[in-house]
């Protein structure tokens, strides 16, 4: 693994035209993927995990732009890249996706050779004899026989589907893989064979991926390096395992006591209350601040910097005005949080 | 052999379905009131003449002997002699059928390839003022009657700007002119074009609305299909994807098109009586009109056969086209 960033995005923020207005769902991001590393993303519905990753491929719909912010691939800046200078250079060959319907992502008009095929053939010089050998070696690596590239998709099984999606990113050798949530809609043992693929890539390719997902048992089991958003926010990015065993924003510590550990099987599972706000307009506080139980009104008046952990450390960053007192507080062991929604018994003082 | 198998099982659904209208055909004309001989005698015929007349055509005999009568001629490919002319019904409206298809096969034709690109121009400007206006003069002119419409453009391209004749399919002159050659001869006259546009162009306009429709809509649904994403995110150029798009999207169309054009070639019956275009709606009227059972029944199940064996045709193409959809059953 080497140093330079393969990928970075500074102060990204990201709106959506709405009939309300603006709407922002990314704000102010900012992270990095390094050469062959395996990035995790994580977060709930809603936070803006998906535009943050549409925005890198910049496919968002019509009504959403990248209004402030850089998108840097091999320190070049892509995110005003014209559609035709994308395709030519950077899409498939450079940065491949892996979708979050994998089910219906393969055309079921055409075979999925065919459909390897088109893709070799604008991006890359293989002519049609060796593109269809080497996604026959994609197959194999994947686990699909490789007679079956000539099948149509709707001959597959949802896995299968899934396993040949993957050949497909994996076919061009890119250096970066986006991958949206590949197992939504997949049973747990399929799951874990497509993740099982997926760490099987990183090991024997080299190639970066960047896993978007809700699932931070995931992130946690096999990523490298992990951001956590929440509303449109990047709360911490880090090492996983220093964010596994000292989160210091409030939300990665809330959300780790909310999935059960094998170390401590008799705990009861915690759940955070609310969900992540629809910001309209610029987000000038922090997001989380109705659903945190150390948010004071500092939390409201603007958006937490993304600042260093801790003062010697260059890789951990979080964005919380209290990260001091949280973190201080999970170290002693203490638990004097106030109540959640604050806000509502604020209200019910008021009358 | 299941491809086979498929064949098989269709030509016998076929064949029943092609029975079943023959026989629905033959009892519901003659639950009609009123028959040949009633229109004979109130033309003021001689009784007895009448009498002969019913006995020499076999319309004496129980109706069970005169149906298996009927059937068995079939068979034998000899659909009856029209009791208005006493020739052949094929020979008596077989110009009447190939009228009605040059009409309707291309005008149903010309409807479905304007209306696929402009539901393709309109589904893909979702939410633009093209997708908002072009439906409604569509759905408009889709709405006159028919009859209406062709008297439209009768008064108006015929009438006020006198540019086509008002009616029939050539001028008799011309027609005459080439009596002597072969009987397509007529087809590839001036007169036949001049007189051919208006009750095209009503066809036309009248069936546009239902391929651009379905067609904008089609194409709607699958611009939010995943897969059309993700050819965007694999580099696939614009023009590839709107061939993909239209691709898919033209699979509903292709579906409704035998089902447009068999409606039409029914259907003329009213703009071919305002044309007076002698087709197979306007022999249709004639022989309802004279009792003609025979020409009724033929005319009909030329009709209901082509509904049939486009529907047939249509699987196999579909099958082709799409590999979701297998013939093997």
């Amino acid at each position: 693994m080497s140093d330079d960033p393969l990928l970075e995005v500074e102060n990204l923020t990201v709106q959506y035209k709405t009939k309300e207005g603006m709407l922002t769902a990314v704000s102010d991001a900012s992270f990095a993927v390094s050469e062959g590393e395996y990035f995790g993303v994580v977060g709930e519905s809603g936070c803006g995990k998906s535009t943050l990753l549409l925005s890198i491929l910049n496919a968002l719909d019509s009504n959403g732009q990248v209004t402030n912010g850089v998108i840097r691939y091999k320190g070049e800046e892509i995110q005003d890249l014209s559609e035709q200078e994308l395709n030519q250079r950077i899409r498939w060959k450079e940065i491949a996706y892996i979708p979050q319907g994998s089910m219906n992502s393969l055309d079921p008009l055409e075979r999925i050779s065919t459909q390897a095929v088109q893709l070799a053939g604008l991006h890359s010089d293989l002519n049609e004899e060796e593109a269809l050998t080497k996604f026959e070696e994609m197959f194999e690596i994947v686990g699909i026989d490789p007679e079956r590239i000539h099948d149509y998709p709707h001959q597959f099984s949802g896995g299968m589907k899934q396993r040949a999606i993957i050949a497909l990113a994996l076919f061009l050798e890119p250096s970066l893989i986006i991958a949206d949530e590949p197992t939504t809609a997949l049973d747990v043992i399929m799951q874990d064979q497509i993740f099982k693929h997926i760490d099987d890539i990183v090991d024997r390719v080299g190639t970066s991926i960047m896993l978007i997902t809700h699932d931070i048992a995931v992130v946690f089991e096999s990523c490298d390096r992990m951001a956590v958003m929440h509303g449109g926010q990047i709360a911490e990015v880090g090492p996983v395992t220093r964010i596994d065993n000292e989160p210091h924003h409030p939300y990665s510590t809330l959300l780790q006591e909310a999935f059960p550990d094998i170390r401590e099987p008799n705990r009861d599972l915690s759940v955070i209350e609310g969900k992540p706000p629809r910001q309209i307009g610029e987000t000038d506080y922090c997001t989380f601040v109705d659903r945190c139980p150390w948010a004071t009104e500092e939390c409201r008046e603007a958006p937490p910097p993304l600042e260093r952990a801790e003062a010697d450390r260059s890789d951990h960053f979080v964005s919380c005005f209290r990260k001091d007192d949280v973190r201080e507080e999970n170290e002693q062991g203490t638990d004097d949080r106030k109540a959640p929604n604050q806000k509502s018994g604020s209200l019910a003082n008021d009358e | 052999m299941s491809k086979v198998r498929f064949f098989l099982k269709r030509i016998t659904q076929t064949v029943f379905l092609l029975w079943l209208v023959l026989t629905f055909l033959f009892f519901l004309f003659r639950l009609m009131p009123g028959d040949i001989s009633d229109i004979l005698l109130y033309q003021g015929a001689d009784p007895d003449t009448v009498a002969e007349f019913e006995e020499s055509w076999g319309l004496n005999d129980p109706l069970y002997v005169q149906y298996f009568q009927y059937i068995y001629n079939f068979i034998l490919l000899e659909p009856g002699y029209s009791v208005q002319t006493n020739e052949p019904v094929w020979d008596f409206v077989k110009m009447n059928i190939f009228n009605t298809f040059i009409l309707a096969a291309p005008a149903i034709t010309l409807a479905y390839i304007l209306g696929a690109v402009i539901g393709t121009v309109t589904g893909t400007k979702r939410g633009g003022k093209l997708e908002k206006f072009v439906p409604v003069p569509l759905l408009t002119i889709g709405a006159i009657p028919e009859f209406f419409l062709a008297i439209l453009m009768i008064i108006v391209f015929a009438g006020f700007l006198g540019w086509f004749p008002t009616s029939s399919m050539i001028d008799p002159a011309v027609a005459n002119q080439y009596s002597d050659d072969p009987w397509w001869r007529i087809y590839f006259t001036q007169s036949f074009a001049m007189h051919f546009v208006l009750p095209f162009t009503t066809v036309v306009l009248r069936y546009l609305f239902l391929p651009s429709l379905i067609m904008r809509t089609s194409v709607v649904e699958v611009l939010g299909q995943d897969f059309i994403f993700y050819k965007r995110v694999t580099g696939l150029p614009k023009s590839a994807r709107l061939k993909s798009i239209a691709k898919h999207s033209s699979l509903p169309v292709i579906t409704l098109y035998p089902i447009s054009m068999a409606r039409a070639i029914g259907g003329l019956v009213l703009i071919e009586t305002v044309f007076n275009w002698p087709g197979m709606g306007y022999a249709l009227v004639q022989a309802v009109l004279a009792r003609d059972f025979a020409t009724v029944q033929f005319v009909f199940f030329v009709i209901a056969a082509f509904v049939i064996v486009a529907n047939f045709v249509i699987d196999i193409f579909y099958s082709v086209i799409d590999p979701r959809v297998s013939l093997d059953d």
